[in-house]
């Protein structure tokens, strides 16, 4: 009972900061110049803040858990985002003035039908994104308070709709900032603690693993998912079993028993298919490039004042993520030895809340495992409050234009939304959930933005078509992994973790149809402007009603020029 | 007295704001100066960021690749963890953040250069 009031305090504190916080920094001055003056440290802090979620916080080390060592390559794709975010896009498209792909898209190739695609593809993204999120929330509002799954995902919808209508909205730079200071003191002070309570047995054990094939103390397992036993049959998800210490821990058919051999190795081999690397590789293209266009992380770096600082806010947000998933792993391993029999139970996600009453069921026990929960509802909060609102201002705003009262009545039915496909979500597995919105952005909007920035020859019918192209493979890949029949070996990789083959389609498509036709003449000016640095960038110029001699001229000799230098 | 301007978050700025540009819309000039300026930026940010492309990558795909052909690291111990699990949750980290003051270096080297062709180096 006592997490689920800190879960309260974090929501109350979120909307009191949103409320009262910001309406403070008014009296002072406009909040534009304000936010000019974000210093890339700070606004590495938001960056991180939002992009550390809930499956950061607990789902990486519940996947260890469940997956093995080789789950740690996660965290190493959502990190190397960044640098591909450094080098090729966060400094241009700062420069381009657009917070997201769509107005990208209208920036870059004034194409309103590709700006319709790209809200589309928000859509898609912000829900591949947000299930996971909801997902975990509900596991663990289940867990610390006792309520059914339903119950947990829906207050997590509820509280995060009303955060954001009531006032979330306002939620200012240094609110995320404070919330990655708080996430790392939430995950790390936790950790240490664990570490130094458990003893030397539980750390010798946590470094020497052993597969889990006795139960040592009388543990009952609540079944969340269907799961089939070995021995033990066919077991329907909410059956509670109860075993005995030193019973023998049945096997979970298509599952990897912690501590074993195939626990140990550190990759990810998918369903058994004997093909790790591969599958390594497919997870970190998918996370790599995917961080490059989800429609949350690229909105917060128009905070930076210019282009250098937004470059600089991604290579903080590089050192500072890399300080926070340092920790995952040490929650995984001590998970194993503390914790294994919940991937019986399929509720790995739970791991980290599930701990510290594991080592010490008294009032500290109880105190840590509410700070994590406190933590983890935290990042369930800043990602999903930045995707949700992204996902309905492409609803209200691109596809189908509205005022502000839309907006609000958007962002509750968007969360709605989100809640229904969550709860039908509980069986699946974690991994492949994370991933999917990372395979998506990874398909359409990293190749859209890389050849936009670096291309001139990038044609609208081009973008369109290699953008359709991504979205409807990597989406036809998931709809086949959800509903079709289960596959074996390489394919069952190559449909799961599509992003292997489906990013170089995107970008194929992207090329061979812009070649195909021609470039409007001012392709090369457009893109150009977005390599231009601050100290000579133009000021906006309106539309002149007649084109004076002048600028006509200067213009010319813009188009010699270029022509003169090649491309 | 600065004006007046309600207090958001970039979101929801963006948000509500996004109205503009309807109809018709042209493409603003750039000076020749700048146009030329912007032109060198983009050859010479080009050619340093394959550079720093090649690197990334190359951890990305070495690093599977290296507990893959030699899975008799988890046996070797660094202060008894095993040194692939050290390779796979810890040496990424200070890599990548290398990495990234190394690019961020040379890609505002080329901005500091005022000059043409001074940046190249």
């Amino acid at each position: 009972m006592v997490p689920a009031l800190a879960v309260a305090a974090v929501i109350g504190v979120t909307l009191f900061i949103g409320l009262r916080g910001v309406a403070a920094m008014r009296t002072t001055s406009d909040f534009l110049v304000a936010s000019r003056r974000v210093t890339p440290l700070l606004n590495a802090g938001a960056v991180s803040g939002e992009y550390l979620s809930a499956a950061s916080f607990l789902g990486v080390a519940g996947l260890m858990l469940k997956d093995g060592m080789g789950a740690l390559w996660y965290p190493v794709g959502f990190t190397a985002g960044y640098i591909l975010m450094l080098v090729l896009v966060a400094a241009p498209m700062r420069r381009s003035g657009a917070l997201t792909v769509p107005d990208f898209a209208e920036a870059r190739l004034a194409s309103p039908p590709l700006r319709k695609l790209a809200a589309v593809v928000v859509l898609v993204i912000g829900a591949l994104y947000l299930v996971p999120q909801f997902r975990t929330a509900g596991l663990v509002l289940t867990v610390v308070s006792g309520t059914p799954y339903w119950f947990g995902v829906t207050v997590a919808g509820a509280a995060v709709a009303a955060t954001l209508a009531l006032g979330g909205m306002r939620a200012a730079t240094y609110v995320q900032a404070f919330q990655f200071v708080l996430k790392l003191l939430l995950f790390i002070i936790p950790a240490v603690w664990l570490l130094a309570t458990v003893g030397e047995d539980v750390r010798h054990r946590a470094l020497n693993p052993e597969e889990f094939t006795h139960f040592e103390r009388d543990t009952t397992v609540t079944f969340r998912v269907d799961a089939t036993l070995e021995p033990g049959g066919f077991v329907p998800a909410g059956t509670r079993m109860e075993f005995p210490a030193g019973a023998q821990v049945p096997h979970v058919v298509g599952s990897t028993p912690p501590g074993g051999e195939e626990w140990q190795l550190p990759l990810l081999d998918f369903g058994h298919s004997g093909y790790p690397l591969l599958g390594t590789l497919a997870v970190l293209v998918a996370t790599s490039l995917g961080t490059m266009g989800l429609p949350h992380v690229i909105m917060r770096f128009h905070t930076s004042p210019d282009g250098r600082a937004a470059r600089r806010t991604a290579a903080i947000t590089v050192g500072l993520l890399g300080v926070f998933y340092l920790f995952p792993g040490i929650y995984g391993v001590l998970g194993r030895v503390l914790v294994p029999h919940l991937y019986l139970s399929g509720a790995t996600d739970t791991a980290v809340v599930a701990m510290p009453l594991q080592v010490d069921s008294g009032w500290r026990g109880t105190l840590f495992t509410t700070l994590l929960t406190a933590g983890a509802f935290a990042a369930f909060l800043a990602t999903s409050l930045g995707l949700l609102l992204a996902v309905s201002g492409a609803i209200a705003h691109d596809l189908s234009p509205g005022g502000l009262g839309r907006l609000r009545v958007t962002v509750l039915a968007a969360a709605a939304v989100v809640v229904v496909l969550a709860l039908f979500a509980a069986h699946l597995d974690a991994g492949l959930l994370v991933t999917w919105g990372f395979t998506v952005a990874a398909s359409t909007f990293s190749p859209l933005l890389v050849l936009g920035i670096w291309w001139p020859r990038l044609t609208a019918p081009g973008a369109i078509c290699g953008v359709a192209a991504g979205l409807l493979s990597s989406s036809g890949a998931i709809a086949v992994t959800l509903f079709g029949p289960p596959l074996p070996g390489v394919l069952a990789i190559l449909v799961t973790q599509p992003a292997m083959w489906t990013v170089p389609l995107a970008a194929v498509t992207m090329v061979l149809v812009s070649l195909r036709g021609r470039p409007p003449a001012w392709a090369m000016t457009a893109m150009l402007r977005l390599h231009l640095d601050e100290a000579r960038e133009p000021m906006f110029q309106p539309r002149r009603g007649n084109r004076s001699a002048w600028s006509s001229r200067r213009w010319w000799t813009v188009r010699r020029m270029l022509r003169r230098s090649g491309r | 007295m600065a004006k007046r301007v309600a207090v958001m978050s970039p979101q929801t700025r963006l948000a509500r704001s996004r109205r503009r540009l309807r109809g018709r819309w042209r493409m603003p000039r750039l000076d020749p100066d700048d146009a030329e300026r912007a032109l060198r930026n983009y050859r010479l940010q080009r050619r340093r960021g394959v550079a720093a492309l090649v690197l990334i990558f190359a951890m990305l795909l070495g690093l599977p690749l290296l507990l893959r052909v030699a899975p008799g690291l988890t046996d070797v111990r660094l202060l008894g963890i095993p040194v692939s699990w050290l390779v796979l949750a810890v040496l990424p980290y200070p890599l990548m953040s290398w990495l990234a003051g190394w690019q961020l270096r040379r890609a505002e080297r080329v901005e500091d250069g005022t000059g043409h062709g001074d940046g190249a180096r």
